[in-house]
Order: structure tokens, then C-alpha cells, then sequence
């Protein structure tokens, strides 16, 4: 395996996405480090720290892309299990942090299963999708399997509770899922059930501060004081950035620490106020030619299961992105999304960088060997 | 090791192309977001971050300085200090010792506690006033313990000071808050609650030239609300950071501090009484003097109840001007006038005369005279007040040819002094009567207004400006206050000329006749204010007894039913005789006779002024002053 690689890197190795990532990668550092500027203390080093895991996490991608893919396809049930097991042990042995539960601590790291399950799960769909041997469309009762696989992840998710992630598991699941064919009037019933779903939910599996955010976002700038205030604040920097930006550094929003959570959640208002309307296109232009890119590995990819986890990967940035971003220009609810590259922390990185690393892998070997 | 089916992914196709559209079509609309947010409703975002971090501190500016004409500061400004309390930066632990400081009593400091728990959110941020204009010592306590006390502030504001007291203090006016309706009735202005603004007097009528413009300076701070060293948020939010305040412009008025000095001291032991100085020559008012008065200085800070219900029930009433607002029975004063309107209708001359027997009988009614002249012309009529030759001319000089001469000198017309409100005064004519009292006109009604009694009523400082243009040969001004306005730095910004209001329609020969008769009042011994001789100076004027008839408000105390019961003392004149440059009048409140009372302080005025006050004084020899007055008659006939 390994004596076949050689070749495969110099040859088969994706410049555009090794680029995109790094420029991408490159600025979300850079951001970071502004981001953090104004604090003191362990936050100010959060750059560094974030540096690290860009680099243990690119180690991991290479190692991830050496493998062939083949190999995650024969064990994705198993890694979905393990990650299964991993969220229900959050319960019993895991850290709790302003009152939820999130992590489990390994050493001075702290692990986020809810993170991986990004991955696990989207790759137990893409391997339960693509083994789809028949060729008419599904219906129904083809779903209630994948259901279940998708289903059970993200009732653990929500409990701990953990809206953000679970809304991009499910909708990462769901994506690659949508890769088969499915009948459009199974859609419709779906879609029904889910919007009957979501009232249920509401009704009985929200906390009231995820009632908060919601409503806050629904209630629009009424309240600024309350659960209204980080989009609003979020909203002056942005909107205060104007075009050209107030430079590098110099983001009044930040450096007076008006926004909140600024190397978690809301990194890209600190970019769009320092560098304006141009900066923060910039970006989502890159982050679109990486998604565009990722799609166009899975095209291209020799087989079905490698186009699957490619959609994945391409759906994990898309949706990130689009709700980080539209959470920080409230265009959509605060749901605790992070932004590709641009937020801080280990277990995001690392999950982000694996995915390129599938996505490497499957660019590498799109030529049968 | 399981093989997986190499099914094709063709069938994915045409699903990731879709997905790719998604994707374009996603990243658009955030792009599309921020093209909005950014650029299209930039403006409301960057005047939110502007709040954010940058205050605005306001810098107040200094209000200008009123001056007499001869640079003496009559209304300025003290600086006052304010202690503000940042609830969200005040240790409550400290609230004991910081009350003490300020020598709170038990209640306030329960209301400062309560107030400073009750501010939450980032309203705790916001100043909160814990008091108004603190003595030196609890400046001083404050000060000195102002590194122990996190949160709490001291700022100087300035506050209006009369340095004169209550002199003058009618036409100065005073200050007080701005309360709502101004703020309503002022918008655009830019008041603030808590700005003081002018309320009457001369603070009021000139308060956009005084004011001036309130300055700010923003400062740059953080979320907590701690101010931080100058970071350049103001470039890039791309502001100002500083607008300087326009300190108001300075006013220096007509008026003489030493000659309303002078009044007051004259005015000693009288409690109530009014006086107008005029000059002759320019309509300048150098003093106007209204007793009892108030001392502004308390107004400015806020009138307490208790002596704002003193100032209301005094008998003397002190809130009235009594140089333009309350009008009186010009009584003899109103002589010179009457004897104009005969002498302009041909009715008399200086031969003309009349013999007096001390009463006048009318039908049933009988005017009476204070003696018995005997034959007597219009000089002696004049200078010994006689009534019974001023009631025979009445009766063929007519109400309305009395009435037109009056209205020639100004009376019954306001006066047009531009500050605080100003009555008109009253002059009956014939219609008048017949409008308001058809039928009931006698001929009894003119020989009152002949006199100056009936209905007339005149205004001290209308009387003044009438005996200057007496002086002057006709000349009727409008009264002047303020000389010029001036820059802080002393340049003077604008110069007011003396303004005529019209010239009098007058024999100059009559004027003499008259001229001489007044000068006789006092130079003859027979004259009713011969006492008021002075060595100093020759005065001239007519002494006037007004009888009142007024409601005694206090029955319980006789001494003043009685003093309510007296006649007004007046004196209405111009000095020096023979080269006028002063009109002064002078009105004792139920002082009694015009020729005991006011015609001695009126002298006693007059000879301050020209040994002492007046720019130049000692007086002149007569021979200089009559080449003044031709010089000055001939530039006023230029102009």
C-alpha cells in the first residue's frame, strides 16, 4: 500500500485543493490571530495552539489519504459504532462545560465525539448508499434504515444538548444521502413529517435557550439586549467594515471586546470588519471553489463510494459556511455553527483536515489503478 | 476483505451538478447578505460601532459676559462642580463614606442608594447624578479620596453669577433649567435637559447672543465602559474627534452699576420705588432701578418654595419691574404735556392768565388746587403745579389735543426696550370713552387727564424718555440697553447706534417756555422742589403727587393700610438745566408728595452723578457745555 503511494503523491497529488485549503487555512490563522489580539493571557496564544492542530491535522490528512479509501468503506460501520459508543460515554464520563455535555477529556485534550460524528456518520451513509444495487428509485420504507443510522447520532447530539452540530451531522448524513435517487413523492411525505417533527421538538426537545436563539432570530433586532446581543454586535462589526474594512488588527468590534466568542463562533465578523465587504467576498469565493472543487473530485471519482464521502466532505464545508455565516449576518438563527479554518479548536480542525484528507485520497485514486 | 461493487457514478452526475448549483446559489446569497449589510445599510452599523467605543463627553460652552458701559462685570460665570456616580464602577461597599463626603442626609442618601442599585444593564455604565453644585469641602473630601472611590466623577460646570445682587436684577433677568416645553418650543436649538437657559430680563431677549455653542469631544472606550488611552478609532471609523465649544458673545449694556448704586442709596428706608436715567442726547438707558427686586443668584439654582411664596405675597411686590411693566398715575409730571398741547393749539401763551382760588367748581363736583395761587400764568402754573390754571385750559384744550401731545412724547406707546414684558400705559381720548363708557363722558374726565389722574397711566422709564426729548429739543428715542456685543477676546462684534424713534411735532419756542418753567421748579423758591436745590448741578422737572386708590390687602396691619393709602411721589426731570444730558425720573411708591419725597433723592442722585459717576465728572463750566451741546445738537441734525 504504502510502496504505491510514492508515485500516486507526485503524480496523482491535488495542487487546487492542497492550495485552497492552505490559503484558506493561511487566512483563518491570520484571522485568528487579530481575533484574539485584544485579549491576554492563554486566549491571545490561541493562534499558536491552532497552528498545532493545523499541522498534527495535516499530518493526519496525508496519513488519512494514504490509505485507500477502500479501507474507510470496510470499516465505517465500525468507526460509526466506536463514535456511537464515544457519545454515549459523553454522558457517563464527560466533562460538563456551561452546562452541557460535550467532551471527554484524553490527556489535556479535550475530545468532541459530536465533532467526529461528522465524519463517522457521513461515512456510514455513503458506504450504506453507495452499496444501493438496484436502480429504481426509493421510497419510504428504502429510508427508515438510513433514518435510523442518521436518527440515532442526532438524538445523542441534541441531548448533550448541541444544536449547531447537530444540525451539520444531520444535514451532512443527509446531503450524501440525497446522492440516491429518492421519489419525490416519498420527499413530500418526508418533508411533511419532518415540519410535524420540528413542532414536536419545539414542544418537548429544546432547551429554553435554544428557544432563545430562535426566537431571538425570529423576533428579529427587538431584542438587543438579551440573546439578541452577539448577532447584533455581530452585525455592527460587519456592517461598520464597509467595503474596504478597517484594516488588519484595528476592528473596533474587537479590539473594545463588543463581540463575543470571537475564535469560536464569530471569527468571520472580525474578518468582515477589518477587511470589508472585499475581504470577507474573498473568503466565501474561496470556501465556494473549495466546495466547487470537492464536487468535482466526487464526479470524478472511480467509484460510488469515494463520490459519496466526497459529496460528504463538499456538504460538511458548504453547510458550515452557510450557517456560520449566516448565523453572523443574521441571516439565520445562532445555532453555535463554526466556520471552516477560521474557528479555533482541536477537534474541528482535526475533523475538517480528515475530510480533505478523504477528499485527497479519493482525487488521488481517481484513475482505477 | 469484502469487495465492494464498482457500480458507476455516472447516475451521481447529473445529483452533484445540481449540488454545485446549490452551492453557487448558497454562497451568492451570503454574498448578496453582505453587499447589503456592508454597503447598502453601512450608514445605521457604523454609527452603532461609533456608539459603541466612542462617548461623547460634552463640553459646555461659557456663556457670555454682561458688562455696565463702563466694563464693570454685572452677570458672569462661577465655576460649579457636579458629582456624577458610573453605578456599574462603584463599589457599593464604598457608598457610606462617599455619602458622608458629600454631606448627604439620611433621606437623599437612601435615594442615591436606591437609585444606584436600581441601574442595570448598560444603563450601569451611564453617569448618574448624586449632586448638584457641592461646597468647597465636599469638593475637597471628594478629591481628595478620588483614587478610593472607582466610578464616581467630578465635573465643573459653569454657573451664572451676579455679581451685583439683586441690582438691576429686573433687567438682567435670571437663568434656570430648560424644562420641557422649551425643549419642545426650542428644538433644533440643541438644549438639553438640565441646561439652564434665560428666563427673563436681558438673559432672555439676548440668549442666542450669550449662549453660545456647546462643544464635545469623543473619547474611545470598551464594552465595560472604561475609558481607553486614544486608540485611532476615530480614523477608522472615519469621525471627528473633537469639536471646540464657541464661547458666547459678551454684551455691554447703557447701563451705570455706579449710577444704580447711587439710586439704591437714595432709595434707602423707602421700601418700594422705581427710577429711569436716560441720556438726553441718545436714548441710552443708564439706570433702571425697580425696588423691591430679587437677587438672581438665588434663582439660578432653583427657587426654594418657601421664599418663591414670600417673593408672591410681599406686599411690595418685588417680581414687577416697576419701570416697564406696571404703569401709574403720572400725576403732575403729566403737566408740561397739557400745557404743550394749549400752547401748539394756540390756546395760551406765556401771558395768559388765570386766577386761582384754590378750587375749580364743575356742576356739582370741586377740583382742588394744594393753594391758593392767586393770578397766575403758565411759568408759575408750572413751577408751582397749580391745578385750577391747568383745569381752565383743559377745558379748552380737549382730551384728544392732550391725548395727541402725549402720544407725541412717547406716553402710551411701549417704549420698545426689547427686554421682558412692557405695558403700554394708557392715554384716554374721546373715543375711548365713548366706546367704553357711552353717555357717561364729562368734561370732569379732561381736567383729570390735564393733571395726569383719571385714567392716564404712563411707565416710569416712558416718562424719562419723554422729559429727555423735553431736553433735547424734541428728539424722542427708542431706549437703548445694550451699547454693544462684543468677542470674548474683546473685539467688538457689533455696535448699536441710538435710535430715533420720531421728532416731535413742537414749537422749539414752546419747549423753551416750558424748559424754563421746569428749571424754576426747583432754581425758584416758590418752585414745588426747591428743596431739591443742589449747589453741584442746576436740575430741572416737574415734581408729581399721584393719589392712588389702591386695595389695602393688609387691614391687620395699619402701617401699611396707611403707607397703601399714600400718594406716588414723583419726580420726573433732566439735568443740567441749562445744557441737559441726563432725563432721570424717579417714583416713590406711596411715598407722599413728589415735592418732599422723591424731588431730594432725586437730587441727592444727581449730584452723585455729576460730581462722581459721570464719565468726565466734575461738571463742566457752563461755557463747555453749551459748545458740547452745540456739537452735539449738530451732529445729531446730521445724522
Amino acid at each position: 500500500m504504502a510502496r504505491t503511494l510514492q508515485p500516486r503523491l507526485r503524480d496523482e497529488f491535488d495542487w487546487p485543493l492542497f492550495l485552497l485549503v492552505s490559503v484558506i487555512a493561511t487566512i483563518g490563522v491570520v484571522n485568528l490571530y487579530s481575533a484574539t489580539s485584544a485579549h491576554t493571557g492563554a486566549r491571545s496564544e490561541l493562534y499558536i495552539q491552532q497552528i498545532v492542530w493545523l499541522a498534527a491535522g495535516s499530518v493526519g490528512a496525508t496519513l488519512v489519504a494514504a490509505v485507500d479509501y477502500k479501507q474507510y468503506e470496510r470499516y465505517a460501520y465500525g468507526a460509526y459504532i466506536a463514535n456511537l459508543v464515544a457519545l454515549i460515554l459523553v454522558f457517563l464520563i464527560g466533562s460538563s462545560i456551561r452546562g452541557t455535555h460535550r467532551w471527554i477529556q484524553i490527556g489535556s485534550f479535550l475530545f468532541q465525539p459530536s465533532e467526529f460524528m461528522k465524519l463517522s456518520l457521513m461515512l456510514a451513509v455513503a458506504r450504506y448508499v453507495s452499496r444501493e444495487t438496484r436502480s429504481e428509485s426509493w421510497k419510504i420504507r428504502d429510508l427508515v434504515a438510513p433514518g435510523a443510522l442518521i436518527g440515532v447520532p442526532l438524538v445523542l447530539v441534541m441531548a448533550q444538548p448541541d444544536l449547531g452540530t447537530a444540525l451539520i451531522v444531520g444535514l451532512v448524513a443527509t446531503s450524501t444521502l440525497l446522492l440516491q435517487r429518492i421519489a419525490w413523492r416519498s420527499l413530500v411525505k418526508l418533508l411533511v413529517g419532518g415540519v410535524a417533527g420540528s413542532f414536536l421538538m419545539w414542544e418537548y426537545g429544546l432547551k429554553e435557550y435554544q428557544k432563545g436563539r430562535l426566537t431571538s432570530f425570529l423576533g428579529g433586532e427587538h431584542d438587543v439586549q438579551g440573546s439578541g446581543w452577539q448577532a447584533h454586535q455581530s452585525m455592527v462589526a460587519i456592517g461598520s467594515g464597509r467595503v474596504f474594512g478597517q484594516g488588519f488588527m484595528r476592528g473596533t468590534q474587537n479590539q473594545q471586546h463588543f463581540l463575543p466568542d470571537t475564535h469560536t463562533d464569530f471569527p468571520f465578523p472580525v474578518w468582515a470588519q477589518e477587511q470589508g465587504l472585499l475581504g470577507a467576498t474573498v473568503v466565501l469565493v474561496l470556501y465556494l471553489l473549495l466546495i466547487l472543487w470537492s464536487l468535482r473530485i466526487a464526479s470524478l471519482a472511480r467509484d460510488r463510494f469515494g463520490a459519496a464521502i466526497s459529496v460528504g466532505v463538499a456538504s460538511l464545508f458548504f453547510w458550515q459556511v452557510l450557517f456560520n455565516v449566516g448565523m453572523v449576518t443574521r441571516s439565520l438563527p445562532v445555532v453555535g455553527v463554526t466556520l471552516p479554518f477560521f474557528s479555533y479548536g482541536g477537534s474541528s480542525v482535526l475533523t475538517i483536515l480528515t475530510g480533505v484528507g478523504f477528499l485527497m485520497g479519493v482525487s488521488m485514486r481517481k484513475s482505477a489503478l | 476483505m469484502e469487495l465492494s461493487p464498482r457500480l458507476g457514478t455516472a447516475e451521481y452526475r447529473e445529483r452533484i451538478r445540481v449540488m454545485a448549483m446549490v452551492a453557487m446559489l448558497g454562497v451568492l446569497v451570503l454574498v448578496g447578505r453582505l453587499v447589503y449589510v456592508q454597503v447598502i445599510d453601512s450608514g445605521r452599523w457604523v454609527q452603532m460601532a461609533e456608539d459603541n467605543v466612542l462617548r461623547r463627553i460634552d463640553l459646555p460652552s461659557t456663556r457670555g459676559v454682561i458688562r455696565d458701559r463702563r466694563g464693570r462685570v454685572i452677570a458672569t460665570n462661577r465655576p460649579s462642580y457636579f458629582v456624577y456616580v458610573v453605578p456599574g464602577l462603584f463599589r457599593l461597599e464604598n457608598f457610606p463614606r462617599f455619602a458622608e463626603y458629600l454631606g448627604l442626609n439620611r433621606d437623599e442618601r437612601d435615594r442615591l442608594e436606591a437609585r444606584i442599585r436600581g441601574m442595570e444593564g448598560p444603563r450601569r455604565f451611564h453617569q448618574l447624578l448624586a449632586r448638584a453644585d457641592i461646597d468647597r469641602e465636599a469638593l475637597a473630601m471628594i478629591e481628595t479620596h478620588r483614587t478610593e472611590l472607582p466610578g464616581v466623577q467630578v465635573i465643573a460646570t459653569p454657573v451664572r453669577q451676579y455679581p451685583f445682587g439683586d441690582l438691576a436684577a429686573h433687567a438682567l433677568g435670571f437663568m434656570n433649567e430648560v424644562n420641557a416645553d422649551d425643549l419642545v418650543e426650542y428644538q433644533g436649538r440643541d438644549y438639553r435637559a438640565g441646561e439652564r437657559i434665560g428666563r427673563s430680563g436681558l438673559e432672555k431677549a439676548w440668549e442666542s447672543i450669550l449662549r453660545g455653542r456647546r462643544g464635545w469631544v469623543r473619547l474611545e472606550h470598551d464594552v465595560r465602559g472604561a475609558l481607553l488611552s486614544a486608540r485611532d478609532a476615530f480614523q477608522r471609523l472615519g469621525s471627528d474627534r473633537r469639536q471646540d465649544p464657541v464661547p458666547g458673545r459678551d454684551l455691554v449694556l447703557t447701563l451705570d452699576m455706579e449710577l444704580m448704586r447711587s439710586i439704591d442709596r437714595a432709595f434707602r428706608g423707602r421700601p418700594s420705588g422705581a427710577a429711569a436715567v436716560v441720556d438726553v442726547h441718545t436714548g441710552r438707558v443708564l439706570a433702571l432701578f425697580s425696588k423691591p427686586s430679587i437677587d438672581p443668584n438665588l434663582m439660578t439654582t432653583g427657587i426654594p418654595a418657601a421664599l418663591a411664596r414670600e417673593l408672591d405675597e410681599n406686599p411690595y411686590r418685588p417680581r414687577i419691574d416697576k419701570t416697564i411693566y406696571e404703569s401709574y398715575y403720572p400725576g403732575s409730571t403729566f403737566k408740561p404735556f397739557t400745557a404743550l398741547a394749549g400752547l401748539g393749539a394756540g390756546l395760551l401763551d406765556a401771558r395768559s392768565q388765570v386766577t386761582c382760588t384754590g378750587r375749580h367748581v364743575l356742576g356739582r363736583h370741586v377740583f382742588r388746587c394744594k393753594h391758593v395761587h392767586g393770578a397766575i400764568a403758565l411759568h408759575r402754573a408750572i413751577a408751582e403745579s397749580c391745578n385750577v390754571f391747568f383745569y381752565q385750559l383743559a377745558e379748552s384744550v380737549t382730551m384728544d389735543r392732550i391725548a395727541q401731545m402725549a402720544y407725541e412724547f412717547g406716553l402710551g406707546h411701549r417704549t420698545g426696550i426689547g427686554i421682558n414684558q412692557e405695558t403700554p400705559g394708557f392715554i384716554p381720548t374721546r373715543a375711548w370713552y365713548a366706546q367704553y363708557y357711552p353717555g357717561q363722558w364729562r368734561i370732569g374726565h379732561t381736567l383729570n387727564t390735564a393733571i395726569g389722574q383719571g385714567n392716564v397711566r404712563v411707565t416710569v422709564l416712558q416718562l424719562a424718555l419723554a422729559y429727555a426729548a423735553l431736553a433735547n429739543g424734541g428728539t424722542l428715542f427708542v431706549p437703548q440697553i445694550v451699547e454693544r456685543v462684543e468677542s470674548p477676546d474683546g473685539m467688538v462684534l457689533q455696535r448699536f447706534p441710538p435710535t430715533v424713534r420720531h421728532r416731535v411735532a413742537v414749537n422749539p419756542r414752546h419747549l423753551d417756555m416750558i424748559n424754563a418753567a421746569l428749571t424754576d421748579v426747583v432754581a425758584s423758591n416758590t418752585g414745588t422742589a426747591h428743596g431739591a436745590q443742589i449747589a453741584e448741578v442746576d436740575i430741572a422737572g416737574k415734581t408729581g403727587t399721584a393719589q392712588v386708590s389702591r386695595i389695602v390687602r393688609d387691614p391687620n396691619d395699619p402701617r401699611r393700610s396707611w403707607s397703601s393709602m399714600r400718594d406716588h411721589a414723583w419726580f420726573a426731570g433732566f439735568a443740567p438745566a441749562q445744557a441737559p444730558e441726563i432725563a432721570i425720573v424717579l417714583l416713590v411708591e406711596h411715598g407722599g408728595s413728589g415735592g418732599h419725597e422723591a424731588a431730594p433723592l432725586l437730587a441727592q442722585v444727581v449730584r452723585d452723578y455729576f460730581t462722581r459717576i459721570r464719565p468726565g465728572a466734575p461738571v463742566p463750566t457752563v461755557q463747555t457745555l453749551r459748545l458740547q451741546e452745540q456739537r452735539r445738537r449738530r451732529s445729531l441734525n446730521l445724522r
